[in-house]
């Protein structure tokens, strides 16, 4: 372990792959934006589908969009979660959805509204590290069982 | 509207997430898909049987 942390300290400064300034706005803007700019296509467009779909689904449930940044924290958390959805979150907020606060989906719509933007927030860090080179690292990290075959999604 | 069936899509769709983002062998990402699609649906199910032991809230008038 400490040979392996004192490796760590020695290893000369990592240089990005992109620009991840650029990778993690893409990333924000545009859900699997900052895969398909570092050349993780595959993924890309899968994280494209399945955070859009997340998204559709709560509007489609007439699920409450939280956007609301003064006031109570929760509300506040809630809506930095959902603004995590970038561009189309900010889409679904301009056209003048406002859900339907008498629906039963009022409350499940927002879980889905608000997971949508919190995987986008958790793909944006996911770009940043793909960026700086830290892709093999969550490679090795998951045991032999994964290095077995390094197929792509 | 099935609640079930909400809970599941939920779980699956959670579960599809982590499972490329934390893993990259196909292997590895159905065992995580299946171990958190599993423990969330199950989790809110056994959840949902426990919320029985807590009152409901006050009686209804009548």
């Amino acid at each position: 372990m400490s040979t392996r942390r004192s490796a760590k300290t020695t290893a000369p400064p990592q240089l990005p792959l992109a620009n991840p300034w650029l990778a993690i706005l893409a990333a924000w803007l545009l859900p699997g934006g900052g895969h398909f700019f570092l050349g993780r296509r595959g993924r890309g467009g899968f994280f494209f589908v399945l955070v859009l779909a997340c998204l559709a689904i709560g509007v489609a449930l007439g699920g409450h969009l939280p956007w609301q940044f003064e006031g109570s924290p929760l509300f506040i958390l809630a809506s930095i979660g959902t603004l995590g959805g970038g561009l189309p979150a900010i889409a679904v907020k301009l056209s003048g959805y406002v859900g339907d606060p008498t629906g039963a989906g009022l409350e499940y719509g927002r879980a889905f509204i608000i997971t949508s933007g919190l995987m986008n927030w958790m793909l944006v860090l996911d770009t940043w590290d793909i960026a700086w080179g830290k892709e093999l690292e969550a490679e090795d990290s998951g045991g032999a069982e994964e290095q077995s075959d390094g197929g792509e999604a | 509207m099935n609640h079930l069936l909400l809970m599941a899509l939920y779980a699956a769709i959670v579960g599809l997430f982590f499972a490329v983002v934390a893993r990259r062998a196909r292997r590895a990402q159905i065992v995580l898909f299946l171990q958190i699609f599993l423990g969330l649906v199950l989790g809110g199910i056994a959840l949902g049987w426990l919320m029985f032991f807590f009152p409901a809230g006050p009686p209804t008038p009548g």
